[in-house]
């Protein structure tokens, strides 16, 4: 069903699936990469691209469901990523809904999310926000700003809880992520 | 006007059917849930509402009115209940997951049971309200004023200032940079209630000599956090010397705009 849920991006990689159906906007960009994974059980996950908007979405990527990945302008989301249910990622202060034509442009600011990292449940990713490779959000956060890779962050807004010793191991190339994405 | 704008048009007065439109020119994403129970709902011109992925819902219960302005835009997932009145004003823009209501309790239809003790809410025209925010009752936001993601708003916000936190504190000026949550306005308190485990953020000219534990290692910690979360490097020492939380804002903010420019 993939194909057919996800026929409105503009390229989707081998191996991708999707549980129930997704909703798609894309009036930019939209590129998945290879061994994604999008739930849209209990609730639709959407992708939504404004005209200059682009979403890429990493190899190997999960998304739960419920989440609204949102971008006038750019939101890229790297490989082995996990995404909580009901997260929001955007790159507009108020996401999902197309500006009415003729309207000012709203203000976009690139989101990023690095390989390897986990946003857990609600987050909230702002406009702007970077967070690093490996990194681990905690349940009903908001990020802003910048998180360093391998960091565990969390709260309104994220504050780093602790700095893994070792940023190497929890980011894309451990072992075990790795091979969860190469599957 | 094509086939597929009038489909949407019709759809569009079916699904807010009840509700007082002022034109056609409202824009539904998804179908919201609209509960009348006995109250008016007014919904301006060029409106947006979200119900994607989540459903918006609206509530006017006996009486109540629910007045939603032109251009006003609502992002998905939406809960906003008037019991007595709740008032948005025009091109306010709310981001998904508003919790809006006049009441603390969300009562069922026809549920007699469930007495009302409502104070209005009123937000202002051109207010942003970001993600997952709280407005609590009798909450009043003025106009221009800005919410951080994730408050807790229950007292009242003046207008232009912007507020954040749970429960939402004044941090500044509406569409200052430093006031937004990754600026050193917001996020230094919270660093100091961090670093010295304190029950609640500290108010901008709280003394530092009045923070429990101020003078021992914790200093460390703060110091530590700052470079963490800014990249900045202020010694425990250039922390000592300041005498209220807003002084120690402004050694960060200046250490950050001194690493900038180099």
């Amino acid at each position: 069903m993939a194909v057919v849920w996800l026929r409105d991006c503009d390229s989707v990689g081998a191996k991708t699936r999707t549980f129930f159906r997704p909703h798609i906007h894309n009036r930019g960009r939209i590129d998945i990469g290879r061994g994604v994974r999008l739930n849209s059980n209990w609730a639709p996950l959407e992708l939504v691209t404004g005209p200059r908007g682009a979403i890429e979405i990493a190899d190997g990527v999960y998304i739960n469901y419920g989440t609204l990945i949102s971008a006038q302008e750019r939101v890229r989301i790297g490989a082995n990523v996990m995404v909580g249910n009901y997260s929001i990622i955007a790159d507009t202060d108020i996401p999902g809904i197309a500006e009415p034509a003729g309207a000012p442009t709203v203000e976009a600011r690139p989101v990023e999310i690095g390989d390897g990292a986990w946003l857990a449940a609600r987050v909230t990713v702002l406009p702007g926000a970077r967070i690093g490779a490996g990194a681990v959000i905690a349940a009903g956060s908001v990020v802003a700003g910048e998180i360093p890779a391998g960091a565990v962050a969390g709260g309104i807004p994220a504050r780093v809880l602790r700095q893994s010793a070792a940023p190497d191991e929890s980011s894309m190339t451990g072992p075990a992520r790795g091979e969860a994405g190469a599957r | 006007m094509s086939l597929t704008r009038r489909v949407h048009d019709v759809r569009t007065a079916w699904w807010l059917r009840g509700c007082e439109c002022a034109d056609a020119a409202t824009r539904l994403h998804g179908r919201p849930s609209i509960n009348f129970e006995g109250g008016r709902i007014i919904v301006g011109r060029r409106c947006a509402i979200g119900s994607v992925p989540v459903t918006s819902h609206f509530v006017a219960g006996p009486d109540a009115t629910l007045d939603i302005g032109d251009d006003v835009i609502i992002g998905h997932g939406a809960a906003i209940a008037a019991y007595e009145r709740v008032e948005i004003g025009r091109g306010t823009q709310i981001a998904p997951f508003a919790i809006i209501m006049d009441t603390n309790f969300h009562g069922g239809s026809g549920d007699q049971s469930v007495h009302h003790d409502c104070r209005p809410v009123v937000i202002g025209s051109d207010c942003r309200i970001g993600s997952r925010v709280t407005i609590t009752r009798g909450v009043t936001i003025g106009d221009g004023a800005e919410v951080l993601a994730g408050s807790v708003v229950s007292s009242s916000v003046p207008a232009g200032a912007c507020a954040g936190g749970a429960r939402a504190r004044l941090l500044g000026r509406a569409g200052d940079p430093a006031v937004r949550w990754e600026g050193t306005a917001a996020m230094v308190p919270l660093l100091i209630m961090d670093a010295f485990t304190l029950t609640g953020v500290p108010d901008r000219d709280a003394a530092m000599t009045d923070i429990p534990g101020w003078t021992t290692g914790r200093l460390e910690e703060l110091s530590s956090a700052i470079a963490r979360q800014f990249g900045a490097r202020v010694p425990p020492a250039r922390l000592a010397a300041a005498r209220n939380v807003s002084e120690i804002i402004d050694i960060v903010e200046g250490d950050r705009r001194g690493g900038g420019a180099r």
